[in-house]
């Protein structure tokens, strides 16, 4: 009985203090008043740099939450209004490849880019005990390597990509997305606009897929994650995948530097993505399907000698009916806020996260988008937010003319050209190797004869006549005359040429001996408890 | 004097059961309403759950009949849906796990019920429950990262040796001198390993809870006739406890059956009607929901649940029966013997 009045007086005075400082946080920040929480799902591509913002943002009142389960769920849940927004990497599809329907209803929406990215394709590929680093290909290669039609890591092909050098005779074994995934779908789209024959060949039908089919020598893992693992495991050796370039350049294994139509190859840098995806296109096709999404064929086919061919960006489903049953004022206004951060300061984190930031023409499409809040609610205030007050790393705010991105991406190197090189330098983060450039370059001197052009050759055949007598050499794995042996000095190009590894005779030996060891492993610790006991009771 | 023959049986009261009479306390009744509730529900539960997969799986079933478990493909975008190679791909995870499993749990439950130390007793009981509280995506990561590269190598020395067994074969160049490492991981034996490790404590606790039960009076009379510790095993315990054998095996086999993150980790899907255990890729029917689920809506979505209603029915069933079996070793009948 008499704790009753303490408690209730002590209540009373928490609240008290509660309530004065809600006053005090009020009026010291007037223009918290104006913001809501805001909810959101999609993308897990994406959901890294999101939640960073997410970060950056909530000291500034304004609170966002963000839930990664994949685009097409994010798709899904903006559509049935679960969600105030959604990220998603590629667009609604009407149907998708499973005959259901993709669809966001009846909820008015735009596409609005927010995050840019390459599809990276990462490998394990020993040459002498070393990891090559500096493997180059061109897009066909690629195409083929993923349908099949490559299926060794000396292929002609291959050598003709790194300018005459020779891999070892490995077989390649592709690493596939085995969930339905973004990057699959982002990969598909370009197979599917790029090498259509290579492509629907193998696929059987048109257009992208998020399930990559699996057929042949290609082995499949769940989620990025397990694909890069896969790769980098102790029996990845002739691996390669596709994955964000974030996972190679965190796990420190190189990256193919994919051909681009300038005749470089190149990484998927973040100034790399972001130079090609200054050729992104946003479909204005109002009465289209795909309204305000990404026609991406001029950046697969971007002659700036920095571009990466394979970039693309993510979207957010920003919901812009103005009957919309979710969104309110305050609502309008935090997504305006939060985007307007993300797609100026934000971006500049983005190089840090394995992203690419948006380039000068997608940020404005960006702000178009924003602007139809405005629309859909007069009160929403963006007064301000534009395109000129944007701290986007790759253009200067005051000056738009002012190409920026050109000063700051870096030129691909001349022995990144086609033809030239190969480059001895590491890909992703790794460390260059010098003794690769050396061994690369020695190899493309030392061969100096008319019979090495490395266009020529078919398999098998002895194109590089520069070896003489080589043609005898037989490699005992697959019985392949083994006509692209190391010929110039210090090369470490080496085919590995591996003997038996040991004799018949010396197998049953060591069998037996093993076999003796295991039962000594398991008897002599008893029996020496046993002989211990013994003395022990005889003392 | 005459000698009077009983000719009459007998009249013995036969055996019946008293009557018990007094009412039952009110807490009593309680404590009985509450329990029969409690117990109600779990059935409601199970049942509840399995109806809900009935009638999600009753469109599918209907739409793709019996192919729905022949069909080895699964395509729903050709609106090719089946579970046939999915079913052989769950069942080969699960027997290597028994195989593997089975053993080890049978002999650990008899040394920690009959040879250990009465001190180590208690520690070893515990650290095969600690097994079993290990989350079930360690067993996927550390059979991923430490237990496939070796795997493999086993997998490789099985196909040189054993090649010839069309369980053993791989379709790879066995005797090749660098051998295809990758050929021999993502494979059904080192998902199959990873799940044995989770089976293991399960088979093991229910084992040794029954060895622990064989009556003490025959126990010591066996000894007391001669028998060496082994001879009073197999002649007392091992009979006694052979509906515990057989009932946690199955139990473990249930378990093995619907693992699902440590094989996703673990395999490569295919959808290869395969009985080579040893070779990269192969699908079980939950890892298969796990892998699909994420992106799947309408048909498919059906499709994965009809799946999950089929390895459920599985499940129940050996469960069922595991429990039958479990239940009749407690009666001790099998000590007769």
């Amino acid at each position: 009985m008499k704790l009753r009045p303490t408690r209730r007086g002590r209540t009373r005075a928490v609240l008290a203090v509660l309530l004065s400082l809600a006053v005090t946080v009020v009026l010291a920040r007037p223009a918290d008043a104006a913001y809501a929480q805001i909810e959101g799902s999609g993308s897990t591509w994406s959901e890294v740099i999101l939640q960073q913002w997410i970060a950056d943002v909530d000291a500034n009142g304004m609170k966002v939450t963000y839930n990664g389960g994949g685009s097409s769920q994010g798709r899904k849940a903006f559509g049935q209004n679960v969600t105030d927004f959604g990220i998603t990497e590629i667009p609604y599809q009407g149907k998708d490849e499973f005959g259901n329907v993709d669809s966001a209803g009846s909820r008015e929406f735009a596409y609005m880019p927010i995050i840019a990215g390459g599809t990276a394709f990462t490998y394990q590929l020993t040459v002498g005990g070393k990891l090559v680093k500096n493997l180059r290909l061109s897009g066909e290669t690629i195409a083929k390597i993923f349908t099949n039609q490559i299926t060794n890591w000396n292929d002609p092909a291959i050598k003709k990509d790194n300018n005459g050098r020779v891999f070892p005779s490995l077989k390649i074994t592709p690493v596939l997305r085995s969930d339905g995934s973004g990057t699959t779908a982002q990969f598909t789209t370009w197979l599917d606009k790029q090498y259509p024959a290579i492509w629907r060949g193998f696929f059987g039908r048109s257009g992208l897929t998020s399930y990559f089919p699996r057929k042949g020598a290609a082995i499949a893992a769940a989620g990025s994650d397990q694909v890069m693992n896969t790769i980098a495991s102790a029996s990845g050796n002739g691996h390669i995948g596709y994955v964000e370039y974030s996972y190679p350049v965190n796990k420190k294994y190189p990256v193919v530097k994919v051909l681009n139509k300038a005749g470089y190859y190149v990484e998927p840098t973040q100034y790399n993505v972001a130079v090609a995806l200054t050729r992104a296109k946003i479909n204005q096709d109002k009465g289209s399907d795909k309204y305000l999404t990404q026609i991406l064929d001029g950046v697969y086919s971007a002659t700036d000698p920095r571009a990466y061919p394979l970039s693309s960006y993510s979207y957010m489903l920003l919901p812009t009916g103005a009957k919309d049953q979710r969104m309110t004022t305050a609502k309008r206004q935090t997504l305006a806020d939060f985007m307007f951060y993300s797609l100026c300061e934000g971006q500049s984190k983005a190089g840090a996260y394995g992203y690419s930031p948006l380039p000068l023409n997608l940020v404005q499409a960006g702000f178009d988008q924003l602007k139809k809040l405005k629309t859909a609610d007069p009160k929403v205030d963006i007064a301000g937010r534009s395109v000129t007050r944007c701290n986007n790393p790759t253009f200067v705010a005051g000056n738009l003319s002012k190409n920026k991105l050109a000063e700051v991406a870096p030129q691909p190197a001349a022995c990144d050209k086609q033809g030239a090189g190969p480059c001895g330098g590491g890909t992703g983060t790794a460390p260059t190797s010098t003794e690769e450039a050396s061994a690369a370059s020695g190899d493309d001197k030392g061969t100096a004869s008319p019979g090495t052009t490395p266009a020529a050759g078919t398999p098998g055949a002895p194109a590089d006549a520069a070896v003489p007598g080589a043609s005898g050499v037989v490699d005992p794995v697959t019985g392949a005359p083994q006509a692209a042996t190391a010929t110039g000095g210090g090369d470490v190009t080496a085919v590995p040429v591996e003997l038996l590894a040991g004799r018949a005779g010396d197998e049953r030996v060591f069998g037996a001996l093993a076999a003796v060891e295991l039962v000594a492993l398991v008897v002599v610790p008893g029996m020496l408890a046993a002989l211990l006991r013994k003395r022990r009771r005889n003392a | 004097m005459s000698t009077w023959v009983r000719t009459a049986e007998p009249s013995v009261d036969a055996d019946a059961p008293r009557r018990l009479v007094g009412a039952e306390s009110g807490a009593d009744r309680a404590f009985v309403v509450s329990m029969r509730a409690i117990g109600t529900t779990v059935l409601l539960i199970t049942g509840g759950i399995g109806l809900f997969l009935a009638l999600q799986a009753w469109p599918t079933l209907r739409h793709y009949g019996l192919s729905f478990f022949t069909e080895t493909q699964w395509e729903p975008e050709a609106d090719v849906i089946g579970i046939g190679s999915v079913l052989v791909g769950t069942f080969s995870v699960a027997l290597v796990a028994l195989v593997v499993a089975f053993p080890l749990a049978l002999l650990t439950a008899l040394y920690i019920s009959e040879y250990a130390p009465a001190r180590l007793r208690g520690l070893l009981v515990s650290m095969v429950d600690l097994m079993a509280a290990v989350p079930s995506i360690i067993y996927g990561l550390w059979g991923f990262f430490v237990l496939q590269p070796h795997a493999s190598a086993i997998a490789h020395w099985l196909h040189v040796h054993l090649g010839w067994i069309p369980f053993f074969t791989v379709e790879a160049d066995a005797d090749a001198a660098v051998w295809e490492q990758s050929r021999y991981t993502a494979s059904a034996f080192v998902a199959g390993l990873a799940v044995a490790m989770m089976v293991i404590p399960m088979a093991c606790a229910v084992m040794r809870q029954v060895f622990s039960q064989a009556p003490t009076g025959e126990r010591e009379a066996a000894l007391a006739l001669g028998a060496t510790r082994w001879g009073m095993i197999r002649s007392v315990v091992l009979p006694f406890g052979r509906g515990g054998i057989i009932g946690g095996t199955m139990l473990g086999l249930g378990r093995a059956l619907g693992e699902t993150i440590a094989v996703l980790l673990i395999i490569s899907p295919a959808f290869d009607l395969k009985i080579r255990v040893l070779e990269v890729g192969t699908n079980t029917v939950s890892a298969l929901i796990a892998g699909r689920f994420g992106e799947a809506n309408g048909a498919q979505l059906a499709a994965l649940l009809t799946a999950g209603f089929v390895l459920f029915v599985i499940t129940l069933i050996i469960n069922t029966l595991a429990a039958v079996v479990v239940a009749r070793s407690r009666s001790g009948a099998e000590t007769d013997a």
